[in-house]
């Protein structure tokens, strides 16, 4: 019964991954107006998972031995790609973030829509009985 | 589950942030008319190793004050002149306008957090 699980395990990485994206985009849309602020952004999920994410489920996506399995290494920030920084040095655009949220949004749906799924087949979901 | 709430006290933090700005908008637009009146400048910072936001410092712009002229104003000087305000009614509205719009783009984010967070929580329910 383990490939129900990874089935599990990997939805579950994947709404955990659109949560930590949410936060981030949260965080650079609060500091829209703050001097200075870098807008900042991590990986896509895709992109997470082939570089080995951090949990057991990434060795479903390793094609090679010698990859490091970073299980304790946090979700690396980086700098978003942005036009011009406005004039007090702040790169943040409102209108990509909300274009961000909405892709967040609707991964986060599909990551719990999988994982309903899974119950269900299981049999722990049902209706009225 | 721990972003959720981080990241709905940052989306918060926001808003009160762009409320405030906006409340010394209308202070200033109150006080178009009032002689040797300065703008309020609101600075935003981020707080130490925190995503949250907050307003920080409120200055006083320090352009010229428009000269009034008015000679029947007691305050008017030989000429008829006196110092009005510096604030520029366009300039306010312009803010107020972008304070409304980052104020919404916040709620959006709290929203959007909090149906996350609900719709993991239909999922342990049903």
């Amino acid at each position: 019964m383990s490939e129900p699980l990874a089935v599990f395990e990997l939805a579950g990485r994947m709404a955990a991954h659109a949560g930590q994206r949410q936060a981030l985009v949260a965080a650079n849309v609060a500091n829209a107006d703050t001097p200075g602020y870098v807008a900042r952004q991590i990986a896509s999920f895709t992109d997470h998972m082939e570089a080995g994410g951090n949990s057991p489920a990434a060795t479903l996506k390793r094609t090679r031995a010698n990859h490091v399995h970073s299980s304790d290494l946090p979700t690396r920030m980086m700098v978003a790609e942005t036009g011009e920084p406005a004039p007090n040095g702040n790169t943040v655009s409102v209108e990509d973030q909300m274009l961000a949220a909405v892709d967040i949004g609707r991964e986060h749906n599909r990551a719990l829509a999988i994982y309903r799924h899974g119950l269900t087949i299981l049999g722990y979901v049902g209706g009225k009985r | 589950m721990m972003e959720f709430s981080e990241a709905m006290r940052v989306a918060s933090s926001g808003m009160k942030a762009q409320a405030n700005r906006l409340r010394h908008v209308s202070e200033n637009i109150a006080n178009v008319d009032t002689p040797g009146y300065r703008r309020k400048l609101v600075s935003f910072e981020q707080a130490m190793n925190d995503p949250l936001v907050r307003t920080g410092d409120v200055s006083l712009d320090q352009s010229e004050l428009t000269r009034v002229y008015d000679p029947a104003n007691p305050l008017a000087d030989g000429n008829g002149f006196y110092d009005g305000s510096n604030v520029n009614l366009l300039l306010e509205v312009a803010d107020a306008r972008e304070a409304s719009r980052s104020y919404e783009a916040n709620l959006k984010m709290f929203d959007q957090v909090r149906q996350m967070s609900s719709a993991l929580m239909d999922l342990l329910r049903s």
